[in-house]
């Protein structure tokens, strides 16, 4: 039990007032310690580890700029598309608000990817982190819902189309799937009921991520960052203070990031959308692919790869929450891939697989395609069906015995 | 982390959709580029094309005279403007043909253009092709169909996906307007004038996007090298 003994605390409020306020309620405290000179981090964290921290700001300027979007956007089926027009041409700043938020989208996945890319490499999912990388997966299935239903906000052709075509996905569920998709649409098709329904979760859902993101640093938070060499540090001098070294390193890297952001925000707003969701939404005409924004792409592949339409759904859902268990598939002691050469040669492999599966995604479903995507979606699942063995038959290199050493 | 930048690189082309239909020529546009522009006398001459010929059958519903000014219009001029069209300045530039008729004539309602430029794959491109894609060119109509034959109600269009089209050539021949500045009104001139008018309809915003653009750039460039410098700074006793 923690002591109850007062501590000293400041009774004179002009003499100190921070340390004053801090002792009431420890604020200052929870920032030092959470990110500042109390938290303290392996010196040797490359510049992979900035998408963390990078991921927070993707999603704070999402919210930010959503937020203003809801103040000028009507979400309803006979206004909606106008209204995106009306924020482009006649809101002050609305263009930009709008760029920001559209592309803030795609670099918030791109982040998030490398993030997630980064645990994969250097074994950051396994003990003690299964929860802290459990608590991602999680964040990055929300996170999905909630870009699936922004684009359906638009109200143009892809989010219309797009939006029949992942909803009607949950009509496999057995028995009572036909209901839960008209439950879900508010109706028999999607509709009005859909888009104001989308658009309030679409609202809540950032505010879901940012309490599960606090969860998220909790975990890592108990055991600090893993690092390049996975190894457990246990002394002192292998670790320095988040503040100054870390908060300095993520305002460089937030910089690096910003440029490349500013870049598509002013130069290529619509580069990674589709030119049919300038066409307003119209039930009667099917647009010629129908295809989800990039960042589904690989999973849109996995779906359409398997000819039957039940399996197709369950392996799309199936590889990502295969990530839940990835601690326990992997059951190899050595973290980081540096010192596993067969699961670094698997990792690279799964990596740009995952990359032709996104570029397959994109492709109609037809001819070299399917083969391709067939392929493809076995390595994924493979991938992960290998590490058990892996763990038993690679011989590992030899682990530094200090992060100096390495 | 070098592989991982690498991969990162390939991750933009992935996001180029799949090219379908025929190939739709690049051109040279003023808009494009980090320093992209809309050329006033362009526009206005597009302005042109768009209220006397398009404007027949199509409407640009979120377009009014008074967004003129974003093109370097002045506010005599959009006044005058509107005023020879019997329009206000905030009137938005809507059609006389009511869908119920285009449906009856055309079997089918002609799409708004206000966003048509980002509405079709090949962009500006593609809205140029088509106007310019109209042939009585034998071959190439044998070619899309084998019995030389467009189905009933449509025309040739070479730049059209399936080659056959609903609307009618607009632009059948030269001199359909009369350019105020003397530019001779030839069939890919008006083609031109009006792509680069629907691309202002479609982005008002450009020029001031490209142009805010290059100063939020800057700042950056300076706020990383700065970080960049303070990072190597404070890091100097760990390395």
């Amino acid at each position: 039990m923690a002591s109850l003994k007062p501590k000293a605390v400041e009774q004179n409020i002009t003499r100190n007032p921070l340390k004053w306020f801090d002792d009431r309620l420890p604020l200052v405290s929870l920032i030092n310690n959470s990110v500042g000179r109390n938290f303290p981090a392996p010196k040797n964290l490359n510049y992979m580890w900035n998408f963390g921290s990078l991921a927070g700001i993707a999603l704070v300027i999402q919210i930010l700029t959503g937020l203003f979007l809801a103040m000028h956007y009507k979400a309803d089926v006979a206004l909606a598309f106008d209204s995106v027009q009306h924020i482009m041409r006649n809101v002050q700043w609305g263009w930009l608000i709008r760029n920001l938020h559209m592309v803030g989208a795609s670099f918030f996945f791109i982040v998030v990817y490398v993030h997630m890319a980064r645990g994969l490499y250097y074994g950051s999912y396994k003990s003690p982190r299964e929860v802290l990388w459990g608590i991602g997966v999680i964040i990055f299935l929300i996170m999905m819902a909630t870009a699936f239903m922004g684009y359906v906000l638009p109200w143009g052709q892809m989010s219309y189309w797009g939006a029949t075509v992942i909803t009607n996905l949950l009509s496999v569920i057995p028995f009572v799937g036909d209901e839960v998709v008209v439950w879900i649409w508010g109706g028999y098709s999607v509709g009005d009921p859909t888009l104001t329904r989308f658009y309030a979760l679409h609202f809540l859902l950032p505010f879901v991520i940012v309490g599960i993101v606090i969860l998220h640093i909790w975990a890592l938070h108990e055991h600090k960052s893993n690092n390049p060499t996975g190894l457990d540090l246990q002394d002192e001098k292998d670790f320095i203070p988040f503040h100054p070294y870390y908060t300095v390193k993520d305002i460089f890297g937030l910089g690096v990031y910003l440029i490349a952001f500013a870049l598509m925000v002013f130069y290529a707003p619509d580069y990674l959308g589709h030119t049919d969701n300038y066409i307003p939404a119209n039930p009667l005409v099917t647009p010629a692919h129908i295809v989800p924004e990039w960042y589904f792409l690989p999973f849109y592949a996995i779906l359409r790869a398997i000819p039957i339409k039940e399996l197709g759904v369950v392996a799309m859902f199936g590889s990502i929450l295969i990530l839940f268990v990835l601690p326990w598939l992997d059951s190899s002691r050595v973290r980081s891939a540096r010192y596993r050469p067969l699961y670094r040669s698997l990792y690279w492999v799964f990596l740009l697989n995952f990359l032709v599966l996104g570029w397959v995604g994109s492709k109609p479903p037809e001819g070299i395609y399917v083969l391709i995507a067939r392929f493809a979606t076995a390595y994924y699942f493979l991938f992960f069906a290998l590490l058990p063995v892996v763990a038993r038959v690679e011989k590992t290199r030899k682990l530094p015995k200090t992060i100096d050493e390495a | 982390m070098r592989m991982f930048v690498l991969l990162l690189g390939l991750l933009f082309p992935l996001a180029v959709a799949a090219g379908e239909g025929p190939a739709i020529a690049k051109q040279d546009w003023g808009f494009d580029g980090l320093h992209g522009q809309y050329d006033k006398a362009t526009v206005y001459r597009g302005y042109q094309v768009f209220t006397q010929v398009c404007m027949a059958c199509h409407s640009a519903k979120y377009v009014s005279h008074a967004d003129l000014d974003r093109a370097g219009f002045t506010p005599e001029e959009i006044a005058a403007l509107a005023k020879s069209m019997n329009l206000t300045t905030t009137d938005k530039l809507v059609s006389g043909l009511a869908p119920a008729d285009a449906q009856e004539v055309y079997g089918k309602v002609p799409p708004d253009l206000s966003v048509i430029t980002k509405a079709r794959a090949g962009l500006a491109d593609y809205t140029y092709a088509v106007l310019t894609g109209y042939s009585d060119d034998v071959e190439a109509l044998a070619h899309a169909f084998p019995n030389s034959e467009v189905p009933a109600g449509a025309y040739f269009n070479t730049a059209f996906a399936g080659y056959a089209i609903a609307m009618p050539n607009p632009l059948p021949n030269a001199d359909m307007v009369t350019y105020t500045d003397g530019t001779p009104a030839t069939v890919p001139q008006m083609a031109h004038d009006v792509t680069v008018f629907l691309q202002w309809a479609a982005e008002p915003e450009l020029i001031e996007r490209k142009h805010l653009g290059v100063y939020v750039l800057l700042f950056l460039a300076i706020f990383t090298l700065l970080a960049y410098l303070t990072k190597k700074a404070i890091w100097r006793d760990v390395h």
